[in-house]
């Protein structure tokens, strides 16, 4: 299987967060982190699009 | 108001404001006469001035129209719940505009001397020794207010009517400044002005234990937490010579983060990355979906406000 590497860059602050994030077990580890925040994000999209189309904008 | 004790009372006739120590646990109640008058409010901490109610947190915690359940919020960096709106009879409150000014009666309307609500805050203000600096942004009771299409603000008239009244529990000890708008010549009061009656009433039990609660955090500073806790006693500003520049969390330090993505993985991003922002900076995208992500899934209320225990 061909992985494509993203290269995310990051301060500081961001990182912070994410390994906080981490220790309250939402991931093992930052990559995986970022695995599932895409799954995640992609999902919520789905199912916006099947309520409202063509509004791709997160609900807050 | 079962059981509420009255403490004072006072009629703020048109044209005047008053300046009242409101200590914690005591509501202030700013009370229609006649109906369809607004007031303009200013508070500061009675015990240090430079704390004050900052109407730009007000509205981003709680909106354009804050009513009963919310809170009037000090300005950064103290960022405390000051007052509380234990009632509000109209709901139809205003952060959007600024106080009126003398300014504004000359330019639009060619007055020498009209009544304002600045000039008004900072003559109810002088009692106390502050200045017409010290006013700050106001939060306009019963003014009916909104936002066009355009995005620009717009007021109208209110119907508010006598007897009609908000309560402002104080959460600290303030000096509370409420006013009679000095608007005749606008819709703000329905072009005319009129009295509103102050009470002050001393808190019940079942008055306390409607406060939701907020979170009390490190941010929260004080001049204990400052690097010049001295308040500036003279006008022109200088450079000081010894000025090292401290900035948090500086210099901002990139870190490069390698994450491998499946061919699924990789279509599942490309499905919903931000093209339209980023163009081809697959990184860039990844990063907002990252924290978009974050903030859906754990972000606990609007541009990060606090977290409001409510009842």
């Amino acid at each position: 299987m061909v992985e494509t590497v993203i290269r995310l860059r990051l301060n500081q602050q961001q990182l912070e967060l994410i390994d906080r994030t981490i220790s309250r077990g939402i991931a093992p580890d930052r990559v995986s982190l970022v695995r599932l925040a895409v799954r995640e994000y992609a999902a919520a999209r789905r199912a916006e699009t099947m309520v409202k189309p063509n509004d791709l904008e997160p609900k807050r | 108001m079962t059981g509420r004790r009255v403490l004072f009372e006072h009629v703020l006739e048109p044209g005047t404001g008053k300046a009242i120590e409101l200590l914690k646990d005591q509501i202030l109640r700013i009370e229609q006469v006649e109906g369809g008058q607004c007031a303009d409010f200013n508070c500061f901490n009675v015990h240090d001035y430079k704390e004050f109610m900052h109407c730009g947190r007000t509205r981003t915690v709680h909106g354009f129209h804050p009513t009963k359940g919310t809170f009037m919020w000090s300005a950064p960096p103290r960022e405390r719940a000051m007052l509380y709106i234990l009632e509000d009879t109209v709901a139809r409150n205003d952060v959007l505009f600024p106080r009126c000014s003398a300014y504004v009666y000359e330019a639009s309307y060619g007055f020498a001397v009209h009544t304002n609500c600045h000039d008004i805050q900072a003559e109810a203000q002088r009692e106390y020794g502050l200045t017409p600096d010290d006013v700050h942004d106001s939060f306009n009771l019963f003014m009916c207010t909104g936002v066009d299409q355009n995005g620009h603000a717009y007021m109208t008239r209110q119907t508010s009517k006598p007897g009609d009244h908000v309560d402002l529990l104080a959460l600290m000890d303030v000096l509370a400044v409420p006013n009679v708008c000095g608007a005749d010549v606008m819709r703000t009061s329905n072009f005319s002005l009129k009295p509103l009656k102050l009470s002050v009433f001393a808190a019940t039990e079942a008055d306390l234990k409607r406060v939701p609660k907020t979170p009390t955090l490190r941010s929260q500073r004080t001049p204990k937490d400052f690097r010049n806790p001295t308040i500036k006693a003279d006008r022109p500003l200088r450079r000081d010579p010894t000025y090292k520049p401290e900035f948090p969390n500086t210099p901002v330090r990139i870190t490069e983060l390698p994450v491998p993505l499946s061919p699924e993985e990789l279509d599942t991003f490309k499905a919903v990355k931000r093209t339209d922002i980023y163009g081809d900076d697959d990184a860039a995208a990844l990063r907002d979906l990252l924290f978009s992500w974050w903030e859906e899934r754990f972000l606990q209320a609007n541009a990060g406000a606090p977290s409001i225990e409510s009842e």
